[in-house]
């Protein structure tokens, strides 16, 4: 069984981002790059289920500069098999563009089943593995907090509203990955270094017949307002008096 | 007792002049919980001039001054348990002026540490100096102690970031010590002689900092081992390639506390020592140079395993295994030793100190970890489940001793980083010769004259 992990290159959880002072956009210039989490739990669980002996072959894919590649080695020190990189310069590639890659990517390669995490930490859409499944007519199982595949059929279980919902899904399928999915191991020095050695491979949006070219454009970015320092209150009637009549909450 | 609250009364007034008994055990103790706390005031004062005179009074009284700062101390430097008057700087906590051309920041002492790494941060600066109590620790409290932490290897100690400082001396005397000069060759250089006292030649009101660049693409390591000779080993080689921001060691008996404590394993493979170190992995290059380093390592045989992080979010959680390790223990009631001796010395010394104490006391469990890059090894003795407190400590000041006696051979320090306060004070004779403590003492009649700073700290007079 074939599994394709598609994965993100994002800012660095740990980076406080910071807003161009033109408005464009978020400052990119010297900030730490990492692998989207989300994604990181989706090559765990691709993983995982090689290790179950269930899957063959896991093979990473990623939309994005050359500097994704960095990514890409990482799945693969993880225990992906193989990655491709559709190489763009184009920054801000929307989630329908991306889908559109992976339809092709599906077509090509004919996984039996396709992890992904459900929302990328920059963009936080939460689109990309929807689209797929709409665009290809594979069913899909979001916001999975458990995989198990048995019989030709994936069973997922989601977090909803109130509760654990588990779905049946007929292979091939699309899951996205909730956070309690599983804990990502670390990456092993020794695999890293086998890592290199994987095969990487490199294809134009072009090649696979794709215009990334984005609908919406972004008109302004801007900061969350800072939040506004406290005051003290003499007596508990200033302070109701206070909230009744300027935060007007009671 | 109120009667010496009664002196500082109408200069500070009943706010800043405490007296209530929540006040007096909160302020009377630090982090070591040894002494009962017993202290007769304790004061907050907003100015230098209030600090004077606080000194001045204290003088005409005869009243003995504990500097109090975030009493996260592991030494009892800041425990008021003699009905000392304690005089905290919590009031005095404002970044008064921050100069990028000199890359450096004016600090009052009761700024916390973690304010002034945020403040850093915020300037696109980075203050180095942390340690896992950097969120209630205070900079006077830092000065104080030579503060040291996970950064010294490539950072050093606070010493070296203090470029300036304002002291009230003990005898109320106001000095102004270097005042953030790089160059200043006119003699005696008394900051370096305040910093690390321990609060008994007078006290910080005032600080210039020095910040340096922000570290990039901070990347971790962690190696297990097969021998302590070999986490050396390590050390040296990547020492020779890389600029080590950390090198931390702890043995299997720390990991399997801390894995229990609930901290992801960094792989499968098991060891019996492990190392971890982090870098500025900011170029391809330098990460093509540490995965040489590994390769080789493993064909020495030097390492049997590794992880590396591949973000920051990662860095941080393998940190956990070496930060956490404290409170993973801490219910074992541990006895701790903060020792050090020159980096080349440490397999030796180990070896000594571990032989020493598993002949005496095969029934204690035995937690090394530390700041092995610095030389700097925590010795920490669990309490076994049968054994009483106070028959385990008892116990453990005779394994001091004789792990003193061996610190003393190898020309190390009874106390690396901690200070000495008043639990490592009957034990100064191992590190400091009783010339050395001469002198010292009469640096004190100088600055203090009457005494009245912190006594009963760091040495008897």
């Amino acid at each position: 069984m074939k599994v394709l992990v598609p994965i993100k290159r994002v800012v660095d959880y740990n980076v406080k981002v910071r807003v161009k002072a033109d408005n464009s956009g978020v400052d990119l210039a010297n900030v730490k790059m990492a692998m989207n989490p989300f994604c990181e739990i989706a090559v765990e669980e691709a993983v995982r289920l090689k290790e179950k002996g269930v899957v063959t072959e896991i093979i990473a894919v990623t939309v994005g500069s050359k500097a994704a590649q960095e990514q890409l080695r990482t799945a693969m020190a993880l225990g992906a098999d193989r990655s491709i990189l559709v190489e763009t310069d184009q920054e801000d590639v929307q989630p329908l563009a991306v889908a559109k890659v992976l339809k092709a990517l599906v077509e090509k390669e004919s996984p039996d089943l396709v992890i992904l995490g459900k929302q990328a930490i920059d963009g936080d859409n939460s689109q990309t593995g929807q689209m797929l499944a709409a665009l290809t007519g594979m069913p899909q199982g979001t916001f999975a907090s458990e995989v198990v595949v048995a019989d030709g059929k994936v069973n997922v279980t989601r977090e909803v509203d109130g509760g654990l919902q588990t779905v049946a899904l007929d292979l091939p399928a699309v899951v996205t990955t909730d956070l309690r999915l599983n804990e990502p191991r670390y990456a092993s020095l020794p695999n890293i270094m086998k890592a290199k050695k994987k095969p990487l491979e490199t294809v134009a949006p072009g090649d696979l017949g794709v215009d990334l070219a984005s609908s919406t454009k972004t008109l302004k970015v801007e900061p969350p307002a800072e939040r506004q320092a406290g005051i003290k209150v003499a007596s508990v009637e200033e302070l109701v008096d206070k909230l009744k009549n300027e935060a007007k909450v009671i | 007792m109120t009667e010496v609250a009664e002196h500082f009364r109408p200069l500070l007034g009943d706010n800043r002049c405490l007296t209530d008994a929540d006040s007096l055990a909160r302020y009377g103790v630090d982090w070591t919980k040894v002494w009962a706390p017993a202290p007769s005031a304790v004061l907050l004062p907003e100015t230098i001039e209030e600090v004077q005179e606080i000194v001045r009074l204290a003088n005409e009284h005869g009243i003995a001054l504990v500097p109090s700062g975030g009493r996260t101390g592991l030494s009892a430097g800041a425990v008021a348990a003699d009905g000392e008057v304690v005089i905290a700087f919590d009031r005095m906590n404002k970044i008064l002026d921050f100069e990028p051309f000199e890359r450096s920041v004016t600090v009052q002492p009761g700024v916390v540490t973690q304010q002034l790494q945020e403040f850093a941060d915020e300037q696109g600066l980075f203050y180095p100096v942390d340690f896992a109590s950097a969120g209630s620790s205070q900079i006077g409290g830092n000065i104080g102690t030579n503060a040291g932490g996970i950064k010294v290897i490539r950072y050093g100690m606070t010493r070296d970031w203090v470029s300036g400082l304002k002291v009230v001396t003990g005898k109320g005397d106001l000095l102004e010590l270097n005042k953030g000069l790089a160059k200043n060759a006119t003699g005696y250089d008394f900051r370096h002689l305040f910093i690390g006292s321990e609060g008994t030649l007078g006290l910080v009101v005032e600080a210039t900092i020095q910040l340096a660049r922000k570290p990039r693409d901070l990347t971790v390591l962690v190696l297990g081992c097969p021998g302590f000779r070999d986490v050396m080993n390590v050390l040296h080689s990547f020492q020779e390639k890389i600029d080590l921001t950390a090198f931390e060691f702890f043995s299997d008996k720390a990991m399997h506390h801390v894995l229990a404590h609930g901290v992801a394993r960094p792989f499968d493979t098991e060891a019996p020592f492990y190392c971890l170190l982090e870098f500025e992995g900011d170029s391809p290059q330098v990460l093509e140079d540490a995965m040489g380093i590994f390769e080789s390592c493993v064909e020495k045989g030097w390492v049997l395993d590794g992880a590396m992080s591949q973000s920051l979010q990662q860095a941080e959680q393998l940190w956990q295994l070496r930060e956490r390790i404290s409170e993973s223990i801490s219910v074992y009631t541990p006895y701790k030793n903060d020792i050090s001796v020159t980096v080349g010395k440490v397999p030796d010394f180990v070896e000594k100190v571990d032989a020493v104490v598993q002949d005496n006391y095969p029934d204690f469990e035995i937690v090394w970890f530390g700041h092995i890059g610095d030389g700097n090894m925590h010795l920490n003795i669990l309490k076994p489940d049968a054994l009483d407190k106070d028959e385990f400590f008892q116990r453990c000041n005779h394994v001091s001793r004789w792990v003193f006696e061996i610190v003393q051979k190898y020309n190390g320090s009874i106390s690396a980083e901690h200070g000495v306060g008043r639990t490592k004070k009957p034990y100064l004779q191992y590190s400091r010769s009783a010339e050395e403590i001469a002198a010292m003492k009469a640096v004190k009649a100088v600055f203090d004259p009457n005494g009245i700073m912190n006594p009963g700290k760091l040495f008897d007079l």
